[in-house]
């Protein structure tokens, strides 16, 4: 797997924001060719009377993710590295039907009032000023909205992982329907035009039958990769990546539905001491065959005494798989045990012995109070999470 | 053939006496073309296209560059500005502006660059309300676009490509929201 170049540290940023403005440049010719400069164009969509916000939209979606899953299927693209959009549904949602209202009374989206602005338009380069302004009115009412923009966190959840499904399937089910929605909309088109004694959008079923055909076959095609073998699987048995105990322990905090810790060891081993929330092995499923009909949303955490040996079932599970580097062991030693409090009390030991007592106390389920220290620890910044997207 | 988009009695830029333009491209072939174009986002750098945080870092720049100490004081632009760091030096930023030169170049190209600048609008409304309009529309979506952590290109087309789930929720929204809200600016367009 070679791809995504940049993510995988084919060039540094420097290059990826000079080949940005070149990606950009052919982003903005393709919205000017399909009328997105002009605010008519985009608001005929929501009168019905000309439909191709969604038909460019839903083809242009539907052509990338088929494009991913053919070349994640020939071993081309890693689309673990990926960047996804991470849900926040709440925000989403209530920011969707706000953008949506926007959209129609400025005429334009943000991304087609910049090419707006580019052919000539004052109403787009007005628009933009008014998206300044929202965003910078957005960050100084931002600690009322942080409740609802935090709200709703989902993760990096995506829909064909929620559906159990191989990627080119949701692809080729997007597909269809896409393609059944477009002849649809310009069924909507001809009736508006009826209606309204106006001439519809030029059919040129010809052209639309090809783009079609083209979807059609090339969805079919990501369909066909699921029956090459799979190689990466095989090839990548000594790969799978380890997780450090501390590691673990925090995220099992943060998201513990993000993971199955899975227990290797004997049944009477794991029955006697285990990770808290851990699965332990059935007695008569040694080699953990009930791995591969796990839902593959979670990422498996395999942990074994010291190490892990990574069962064959491992790599029949669809999600991801990690290693528990050093074992249960590493774990106890590690996590389990309470610490000693730091010689030297400088903020950030103090700040990490506070935080190891506390997974301490977590996971050994015993109240552990960190022995008082001497020193203010260090004011924790809180983070927030942004969106790095549009 | 040729593509008549928008009646002529629903523009005003008629005036504009632009030679014949193109026909614009059939809308599944431009969105074959906008999904190539996204699919080469994905391959090169692990990321799709985006708008909207372009213009918001023009405006939170503006603003350090104004009130330094408020801008980094505040909770949500401070990280944007923190370290001393160049809050233009950023991918985005880089992307829309050839947003902006391929616009310029394919209006250009196909005779529908307006030289002169032109406020396109319905015909029942003055360009004063237009303007209006424009502007205020664009604070709505300028406001939800960092709500929702994203607008129509960097959460509905991209989230969209790699099946995000948020991304299809926010898309549906769209729609509904616009449509909801078509009838009640029928006058600006129709």
């Amino acid at each position: 797997m070679t791809m995504p170049l940049y993510a995988l540290g084919s060039f540094d940023y420097a290059v990826a924001m000079a080949l940005g403005t070149v990606l950009g440049f052919f982003f903005g010719l393709v919205l000017e060719g399909a009328g997105f400069g002009r605010a008519s164009n985009l608001v005929a969509q929501f009168y019905g009377d000309d439909m191709r916000v969604f038909k460019v939209m839903f083809s242009a979606i539907v052509t990338a993710a088929i494009g991913l899953g053919i070349l994640a299927g020939v071993g081309v693209v890693d689309l673990a590295a990926l960047s996804v959009p991470g849900t926040w549904i709440w925000p989403q949602l209530i920011g969707g039907g706000l953008l949506g209202v926007g959209f129609v009374v400025a005429g334009y989206c943000p991304g087609t009032a910049v090419v707006a602005t580019g052919s000539g338009y004052i109403d787009g380069i007005i628009a933009l000023v008014g998206i300044m302004v929202g965003s910078v009115a957005f960050g100084f009412v931002y600690p009322m909205m942080e409740p609802l923009y935090l709200s709703g966190d989902l993760g990096g959840l995506q829909l064909h992982s929620l559906m159990g499904l191989p990627w080119p399937v949701l692809a080729m089910g997007v597909t269809v329907m896409a393609i059944g929605a477009f002849l649809g909309a310009e069924k909507v088109e001809q009736w508006v035009a009826r209606r309204n004694g106006t001439a519809p959008p030029p059919a040129q079923v010809p052209l639309r039958n090809a783009s079609f055909a083209a979807m059609g076959g090339a969805a079919a095609l990501g369909l066909a990769t699921l029956a090459l073998p799979q190689v990466e699987a095989t090839l990548d048995t000594p790969d799978v990546d380890t997780i450090a105990p501390s590691d673990l322990a925090r995220a099992l905090v943060a998201a513990p539905t993000d993971w199955y810790v899975v227990d290797l060891r004997s049944p009477e081993a794991c029955g006697k001491a285990r990770i808290p929330g851990a699965l332990c092995l059935a007695e008569d499923d040694p080699d953990a065959a009930f791995l591969a009909d796990l839902p593959p949303t979670r990422t498996v955490v395999l942990v074994g005494q010291a190490t892990a040996e990574v069962p064959a079932s491992a790599h029949a599970y669809a999600g991801q798989v990690r290693v528990l580097d050093g074992g249960f062991d590493a774990f106890k030693a590690n996590v389990m045990t309470p610490p000693e409090p730091p010689e030297v009390p400088t903020p950030e030991a103090v700040a990490q012995y506070r935080l190891d007592v506390e997974l301490a106390g977590h996971f050994s389920g015993t109240a552990t109070r960190a022995a008082p220290i001497q020193a203010r620890p260090k004011a924790v910044k809180r983070a927030v999470r942004k969106g790095g997207g549009c | 053939m040729s593509v008549q988009l928008a009646p002529p009695t629903q523009s005003t830029d008629t005036t504009d006496a632009a030679p014949a333009a193109r026909p614009l491209w059939n809308p599944y072939v431009a969105g074959i073309a906008l999904g190539l174009v996204l699919l080469a986002s994905y391959l090169l750098f692990g990321w799709g296209l985006g708008s909207s945080s372009a213009p918001t870092r023009a405006a939170i720049g503006a603003m350090h560059a104004v009130a330094p100490a408020a801008t980094e004081a505040n909770a949500y632009f401070g990280p944007y500005v923190a370290d001393g760091g160049n809050i233009f030096e950023d991918w985005m930023v880089f992307e829309v502006i050839g947003v902006f030169l391929g616009g310029l170049t394919g209006a250009y190209a196909s005779g529908r660059l307006k030289f002169q600048g032109v406020i396109d609008k319905g015909p029942r409304i003055s360009t004063q309300t237009r303007v209006a309009m424009a502007l205020f529309g664009g604070v709505i979506l300028g406001f939800a676009a960092r709500l929702a952590r994203g607008c129509t290109s960097g959460q509905a087309l991209t989230g969209g490509a790699v099946l995000a789930a948020g991304s299809w929720a926010f898309m549906l929204m769209v729609f509904a929201g616009a449509y909801l809200a078509a009838p009640l600016v029928r006058r600006t367009w129709r």
